[in-house]
C-alpha cells in the first residue's frame, strides 16, 4: 500500500511540474513552489580549485560560476577541489533521493 | 490496481509528451529586427525568459526554471565583467603611505598597518590587485603595479592569510582623472577583494 502511495505520488509529481509548456520559467513550480530568486546557495570547487554556486533545489539542480569584479574566476581554497560546501540543499523542503 | 495505475501513468505521460510536441512545432516564430532590412530571417525558438538570482558575493546570475531542469550562467556584460549589485573591495591601500615613488618596498609602518588590516578582516582568502597613475609607459606601470601587490600579499601571506590571487593592472583600471593630481592620488593604490 505504501508503494500505491508513492506511485501515486509520482503521477501527481509527474501532472505538475512535467506536463506541457512551462511559460514562466522563473518561478520553480510545484510542491514547492518560490520564486528563483530564494534560491540559497553553496560552494562547489572544481578540480582547478575555483569555485563555482551550487544550488541544489529539490529537482532542479543549478550550478554557476563565482567570478570577481575582474570577471576572473574565484579560486578561494575554501575546500579541497572536487568538494561542496555549504547550505546548498537548505533551500527546499523536498529530500533528493540519492 | 497497479496495471490500472501504471496505464493511467502512462496516459498523463503520453498526452504531456503530445502537449511537448504540440508546443515545439507551434514555437514562436521570431524576427530579427537587424534582418529585417535585408531580408526575413526566421527563428524558430522557445521563449526563454530568465529572471534574476544574486549569489552572496552581491552578483547577479541568470535563472530558468523550465519544469524538470534549471539553468543557470553569470550575468556579465559583453566584456566578459560580471554585473554586481555592490562590490567586494574590503580594502584600498593608498600607495603612496606605503611605498616610495618607483618603489614596491614597503615601510615598516605600513607593514604593520597592514598586518593590522589582515588579523582583523579574517576573510576566507584575499585577491590582491596593484594599480598606477598613468605616468610612465604602459610596461613600466603594469610591472611596478604588479610587484607592489606582491609585496602586500608578502606581508597578507605572513600574518597566515590565503591569498587566492595577485594581480597587477598597472594604469588600465583608473578610479579617478589623471588630468589632476587629487585624481592620480586616487589610481596609485592597492585593492583587496575580501572572498568570504
Amino acid at each position: 500500500m505504501k508503494a500505491l502511495k508513492y506511485t501515486l505520488l509520482l503521477g501527481a509529481v509527474v501532472a505538475v511540474s512535467a506536463c506541457g509548456n512551462k511559460v514562466d520559467k522563473t518561478v520553480d513550480r510545484g510542491i514547492d513552489s518560490k520564486h528563483l530568486s530564494q534560491l540559497q546557495a553553496g560552494i562547489w570547487v572544481d578540480p582547478n580549485g575555483c569555485d563555482h554556486w551550487i544550488i541544489d533545489d529539490g529537482a532542479e539542480g543549478y550550478l554557476s560560476q563565482r567570478l570577481d569584479q575582474y570577471g576572473k574566476p574565484v579560486c578561494s581554497g575554501v575546500a579541497p577541489p572536487n568538494t561542496a560546501t555549504g547550505g546548498f540543499k537548505s533551500g527546499t523542503f523536498i529530500t533528493d533521493p540519492i | 490496481m497497479y496495471d490500472y495505475l501504471a496505464k493511467t501513468l502512462r496516459s498523463v505521460l503520453g498526452g504531456c509528451a503530445a502537449v511537448a510536441l504540440g508546443t515545439v512545432l507551434s514555437a514562436t516564430l521570431f524576427t530579427d529586427p537587424a534582418a529585417a532590412q535585408s531580408g526575413q530571417r526566421t527563428i524558430v525558438g522557445g521563449r526563454y525568459v530568465p529572471t534574476i538570482w544574486v549569489d552572496p558575493d552581491g552578483c547577479e546570475h541568470w535563472v530558468m526554471d523550465d519544469g524538470w531542469e534549471g539553468y543557470m550562467t553569470p550575468h556579465t556584460n559583453r566584456q566578459g565583467i560580471p554585473v554586481c549589485r555592490r562590490g567586494n573591495v574590503c580594502g584600498v591601500m593608498n600607495s603612496d603611505q606605503l611605498f616610495a615613488t618607483d618603489s614596491a618596498h614597503i615601510s615598516a609602518a605600513g607593514r604593520q598597518h597592514l598586518a593590522n588590516f589582515f588579523q582583523s578582516t579574517g576573510a576566507v582568502s584575499y585577491i590582491i590587485t596593484g594599480h598606477t597613475d598613468s605616468r610612465a609607459s604602459d610596461q613600466y606601470n603594469l610591472d611596478l603595479s604588479m610587484r607592489r601587490a606582491n609585496a602586500v600579499a608578502s606581508v597578507a601571506a605572513q600574518t597566515g592569510a590565503r591569498i587566492a590571487d595577485v594581480r597587477g593592472y598597472g594604469e588600465r583600471l583608473p578610479k579617478a582623472s589623471n588630468a589632476t593630481a587629487a585624481g592620480m592620488q586616487k589610481n596609485r593604490r592597492v585593492e583587496i577583494i575580501c572572498i568570504r
